[in-house]
């Protein structure tokens, strides 16, 4: 395994950041979002982990951190999905375009 | 015991508030009592504390303070930097204030029997007013006084918008925006403080900014501190207000109920007094002195210009209203003499003022009650009818323009002989006011009491009667009590005001 | 008994609050209150006078207010000038009150009337006894506020609103005079105490420049107060209080205060050779011009008022010709025999039920009693020999004449035949000729009306005779005693002729009335025809009040309308500007709230980027 350098972990974790950011948002689409929200919160563990093994001082802390991160992702994209299908109900659109009621 | 007093005093409208929030809202007059009652705590405790101060108990054995909150590590530094502590002290100017306000605040809670709904909404918003009076005026590090000073500013726009009169939410608009204003800038003033020394506490900011000691991370240059000076002298000039911020107070005092307008023009106005002495005088002395002139013309004009538009208003809130932005004005000249008599006069004219203000809105409030008008064209003769109101309004409008024997006398007689002194021309010009003075509230005084009763029906019982002989009685005896015997307000004051002089470089 | 002196104004001070809370309950009985109080002062200022004969001058002090290292200080002093006045004030404020209990029954507010007279008692003994300036001041403004409550009393009637007012004001505009004066003099001097301020002027600490200055805007309250030219307009005006009170206030004692100021600050007017020049140039003006409108006026109270003008500038004259003892003297007489007039003429109004002296005539056989008062009251007042006024008013002449101000002297001299001539065409025309009223209905007042005009018209007659050429310069002995270097001699020694001329001259001026008005010999449009210019100018006072009225009072009126302007367009604008402004920023905020996450996300990450390229250029914190 060793040989991967950890600018290559990092790279890694920047594209699938911005692929996610790019996707949050634009798409109109609120699964798809949701889905983007999921790849920069990924984005975000593989740096963890790489820095858990390969940061300065390494330790067990940031392996740790990321299955707090893993858990809090699913229950998000739980409740997330919730709120969106109960917003479906109502208004018969997944488009973020047209969830703008709570302005003003 | 004297540690937690002062905490006590402060807090202790919570009591009054506890009880008027567990009322049904629609007992009118069990809340109207436990209001009144909630006032009246602060009001024995000050008078405890000021009963200490003359057998002779320092006051600082009052002071309290308590760890707050802490900003960073710094602690290898300096354990007290970038804390900000939880503490009250006390010294003889802010007693004095206290006392004032404890005083108006009881006289004002029994003059709020003439709101007539949501007097349970009333009177919370009214005790809550109360505790940011008294932690302004007890507060001693900057964030402490900018906490209680906004919530002295909600309660007001709550009070002012919901229960004053026609134009009532337009007033409370331009409260709010106006001190929103002051406050803005004074928020900046004490930030910047606060991150250029690491503390904001009243005293150990003046001993740095008066010695020039270091700070630890970025020394204030003097042009700052001009700045800063004049930040603070702004602030509390827009409180005041002086001219040309004052337009704001003109319709608080029109549109407000007369309550609540004795609270504003008795004690929430002399914030701003009580803050230029403090920070603007006292942080930055050598700096406050070359404002100097610039803070007499301020106050010159200010007098000059309500006396003058005093003179032309049918309406009597607004003479109200502009002679309040004339007798700060003479404040403000006051604090500008940068001596001895000035400042005492300018401290005297804050406390005689926030008298004769609250008494003349009582009686506009108690006439309101009777007429539904104060518009002066509609008024007339009223001796007649209500000879114990029109004396109580005469002597009141005697007392306003500086009768000897009554407060506004002493607090006029000292600050022009400060202003003498230190300002000639601008003094010679300002004695105009004196006689404007006079003019005005003859004219309004006797437009209201003087002359054939054509206005009003002859009514059973018009005149005052029954608890209203209360607040008008109290405050004539304070006026009257003030004027002949200055020293018992002139006591306290001689250490803080000594201690001013001393920083601004003796006399 | 000297020690106990604080205890004269105290009286009428609790007569005034008894009357107060009580007062509506007691009406007429009242009236007793307010006198028995007033006797005791009256005993206890005689009992003083009595002592001050033979002590020396008594002072006591109190701290009362402290002001960084200087104390001022309250108290009051018991030395000659004071002791007189406490007894003129006291005694004749006691007959006035007794005077009232016959003017003014039926008034349905009978207690507060007495309540005011003891305010106004209080006010002006405590004047009179103050030991330091800022006590002189606090009670000369609380003298003002006596007399505007009095002549405000009927404030039903729209005149008396505006004569009190104008009262108050005009005194006003002399007391920011005199305040700024004492200021200015505490700054020199370190003091308000009069023996420390007389000490330092003659020490001469002060520059000339300053001393004037000082002097002149002193002599300007006391100019207010007296109702001396160019502040004089408000006292004919506040005739509209009634009758008793224009005798207290506006003839004997509040309009002498002015006159009692200088006085008092006699050494440091004597240290300014151009303050003595104004004061006296002032006080001969005065005269000489209230009595030439007091020759037309038709108000019999009117009348009286200019006169009182003019003979509180004969007392000017006299202080500022460094007849100190002359200008007092004049004030002692001048306050029994005005006092006297006004009573008397109250009773003529009362009588008649009019001030018109155009209405009146024929009187002297109805009104037994009240003619010959007023007759002395008027022989008195117009020098007329061996009466009250006659010695006073030589020695103001002698005054005149030996301080060697020639052209004051002859106005003076002047001014005597016309006070002789206008006393008398008032005399005549009310008690001589025919009679212009059903004569039936004309009654006598009463006899407690008519006791307090006894006793002045007594006091009119005699008290001249303690300052006489002939039979000794009591007074003025006793006035000086130990202070003879600066307040000057005794009597002013002259020439006898003028004494004699003085003497001519009333004679002349009582003969030109008596032709005119009695006898009408003379027509009576002799001399000033009715529509004549003149005539017109002096019947409408030199038409001051409408100089006044378009100059100063349009002017600030003006000023004011345009502030008033000012305040709405200008102020309002830069108010609209301001909540304008943050009302548009709300807008502009409120527009960002679009509701669209995803452009709430952009924002925040282009912040994030913005602020982190910041970071990176300049590498931490800004400088």
């Amino acid at each position: 395994m060793t040989g991967v350098p950890l600018s290559a972990y990092l790279v890694l974790a920047l594209v699938l950041f911005c692929i996610g950011l790019y996707g949050a948002l634009t798409k109109r689409n609120a699964v798809i979002v949701l889905i983007s929200i999921e790849l920069m919160l990924n984005a975000a563990n593989i740096n963890l982990v790489a820095f858990s093994k390969l940061g300065v001082t390494p330790s067990i802390t940031g392996q740790v951190f990321s299955l707090f991160t893993i858990t809090i992702a699913a229950a998000e994209a739980a409740v997330g999905l919730a709120i969106l299908m109960s917003l479906y109900r109502n208004r018969k659109t997944v488009n973020v375009d047209e969830m703008d009621i709570m302005k003003h | 015991m004297n540690a937690y007093l002062l905490s006590l005093l402060v807090f202790s409208p919570l009591l009054g508030i506890l009880m008027v929030a567990l009322m049904p809202k629609n007992e009118e007059r069990t809340i109207k009592q436990f209001g009144f009652f909630g006032t009246l705590p602060p009001l024995f405790l000050s008078f405890f504390l000021c009963s200490q101060h003359y057998s002779g108990v320092a006051l600082s054995s009052f002071n309290i303070k308590l760890d707050w909150i802490r900003f960073g590590n710094l602690e290898m530094y300096d354990p007290k930097l970038f804390t900000v502590n939880f503490e009250l002290g006390l010294d003889g100017l802010s007693l004095i204030f206290i006392l004032l306000t404890t005083i108006i605040s009881s006289l004002a809670a029994m003059a709020s029997i003439y709101i007539k709904q949501g007097w349970k909404g009333y009177y919370l918003l009214f005790l809550i007013l109360e505790i940011g009076m008294l932690g302004v005026f007890t507060a001693e590090n900057l964030i402490l006084f900018f906490i209680f000073f906004e919530m002295t500013l909600i309660p007001a726009f709550f009070l002012i918008g919901r229960w004053g009169f026609l134009e009532r939410e337009k007033a409370s608009y331009h409260f709010l925006i106006y001190n929103g204003i002051g406050s803005a800038i004074l928020l900046v003033a004490i930030l910047i403080l606060f991150a250029r020394t690491g503390t904001t506490n009243i005293a150990a900011l003046t001993q740095m900014m008066t010695m020039g000691g270091v700070s630890l991370f970025a020394p204030i240059s003097s042009s700052m501190k001009y700045g800063l000076c004049l930040a603070f002298v702004i602030a509390f000039a827009i409180k005041l207000p002086v001219f040309p911020f004052h337009s704001w107070m003109v319709r608080v005092h029109a549109e407000a109920p007369p309550a609540i307008v004795m609270i504003h023009a008795g004690v929430l106005l002399k914030i701003g007094a009580y803050g230029i002495i403090r920070f603007g005088m006292g942080i930055f002395p050598e700096q406050y002195k070359s404002l100097a002139f610039g803070i007499v013309l301020m106050g010159v004009i200010s007098f000059l210009y309500g006396a003058l538009l005093a003179l032309v208003q049918t309406d009597f809130k607004l003479v109200l209203a502009y002679s309040s932005i004339s007798h700060m004005g003479i404040v403000m000249m006051g604090l500008g003499a940068l001596n001895e008599a000035g400042l005492q006069g300018a401290i005297f004219q804050v406390i005689s003022h926030g008298l004769i203000a609250a008494m003349l809105f009582f009686l506009v409030g108690a006439l309101t009650e009777r007429s539904g008008t104060v518009m002066l064209p509609k008024l007339g003769g009223l001796a007649k009818s209500m000879p114990v109101f029109s004396g109580f309004m005469l002597a009141c409008g005697l007392a306003s323009l500086g009768l000897p024997g009554m407060s506004g006398f002493i607090s006029e007689f000292m600050v022009f002989l400060g202003l003498f002194k230190s300002q000639p021309v601008l003094a010679a010009i300002s004695v105009i006011g004196l006689v404007l003075t006079a003019v005005y509230i003859l004219r309004a005084v006797m437009l209201m009491t003087f002359g054939k009763n054509d206005s009003l029906v002859e009514k059973e019982k018009l005149d005052l009667e029954g608890w209203e002989f209360i607040p008008a009685l109290v405050l004539l005896g304070l006026i009257l009590l003030i004027g002949v015997f200055p020293n018992l307000l002139g006591g306290p004051l001689q250490g803080t005001i000594e201690a001013m002089m001393l920083a601004l470089g003796g006399r | 008994m000297m020690e106990n002196a604080w205890l004269i104004p105290i009286f009428p001070l609790v007569a005034f609050l008894v009357l107060l809370l009580v007062g509506g309950r007691l009406r007429e009985r009242g009236a007793y209150i307010g006198i028995i109080f007033t006797l005791a002062s009256f005993m206890l200022s005689l009992l003083t006078l009595m002592e001050r004969f033979s002590a020396p001058t008594y002072k006591k002090t109190l701290e009362w207010l402290t002001l960084g290292g200087t104390q001022l200080t309250a108290g009051f002093e018991i030395n000659q000038l004071n002791a007189l006045m406490l007894v003129i004030v006291s005694l004749v404020s006691l007959l006035v009150q007794i005077y009232s209990l016959g003017y003014m029954k039926g008034e349905g507010r009978f207690s507060t009337f007495y309540a005011y007279l003891g305010f106004f008692t209080f006010a002006m003994l405590g004047l009179v006894m103050a030991p330091n300036l800022v006590q002189l001041y606090f009670f000369w403004e609380l003298v003002g506020v006596g007399s505007f409550l009095l002549i405000g009393f009927y404030f039903y009637k729209q005149e008396a609103k505006a004569a009190a007012k104008k009262a108050f004001i005009m005194t006003r505009i002399g007391d920011v005079g005199l305040l700024i004066g004492i200021i200015l003099l505490f700054w020199e001097t370190g003091s308000f105490e009069y023996g420390e301020i007389f000490q330092a002027v003659q020490s001469g600490v002060i520059s000339d420049g300053s001393l004037t200055l000082i002097a002149i805007l002193i002599f300007v309250g006391a100019v207010g107060k007296s109702g001396q030219f160019p502040l004089h307009t408000w006292l004919p005006d506040a005739m509209e209080g009634p009758t008793p009170v224009s005798a207290l206030i506006h003839a004997a004692t509040m309009v002498a205060a002015g006159v009692y100021l200088v006085a008092t600050m006699f050494p440091l007017f004597l240290a300014s050779e151009a303050a003595m020049q104004a004061v006296a140039i002032t006080g001969g003006f005065t005269a000489i011009f209230a009595a030439s409108i007091a020759s037309v006026q038709k108000d019999v109270k009117r009348v009286l008022a200019y006169s009182t003008i003019s003979q509180l500038g004969f007392m000017m004259l006299a202080l500022g010709t460094a007849g100190y003892v002359a200008g007092v003297f004049h004030l002692m007489t001048h306050a029994f025999f005005k006092a006297l007039l006004f009573l008397a003429a109250g009773s003529v109004i009362h009588a008649i039920h009019t001030q018109d002296i155009e209405r009146m005539g024929g009187l002297w056989a109805r009104l037994k009693w009240t003619g010959p008062l007023f007759l002395v009251g008027t022989l008195a007042i117009s020098g007329f020999p061996l009466l009250s006024g006659f010695f006073s008013k030589d020695e103001i002449l002698m005054a005149a004449w030996t301080n060697g101000n020639y052209f004051l002297f002859i106005l003076a001299v002047i001014t005597s035949f016309l006070t002789a001539f206008y006393m008398f065409r008032l005399f005549f025309m009310i008690f001589a000729g025919e009679s212009r009223r059903q004569a039936k209905q004309v009654k006598e007042s009463p006899a407690i009306m008519l006791l307090p005009m006894l006793v002045l018209g007594v006091l009119a007659v005699i008290s001249g005779y303690i300052q006489t050429p002939w039979f000794g310069t009591f007074l003025g002995e006793w006035l000086v005693e130990g202070n003879e270097t600066v307040l000057g001699a005794a009597h002013s020694e002259g020439p006898a002729w003028v004494m004699i001329l003085a003497v001519s001259v009333a004679l002349a001026g009582i003969l030109l009335a008596y032709m005119k008005y009695a006898r009408t010999k003379l027509p009576r449009e002799g001399l000033v025809k009715e529509n004549s210019t003149l005539y017109r100018v002096l019947e409408n006072k030199y038409y001051m009040d409408e100089i006044y009225y378009f100059t100063i009072v349009q002017m600030i009126k003006g000023i004011s309308l345009f502030l008033s302007y000012m305040e709405r367009f200008i102020i309002g604008g830069l108010i609209s500007t301001v909540t304008g402004s943050i009302e548009g920023m709300g807008k502009i905020g409120s527009k960002l709230q679009s509701g669209q996450v995803q452009q709430y996300g952009m924002i925040a990450f282009l912040g994030l980027a913005v602020l982190l390229v910041i970071f990176a250029l300049t590498g931490g914190y800004l400088r």
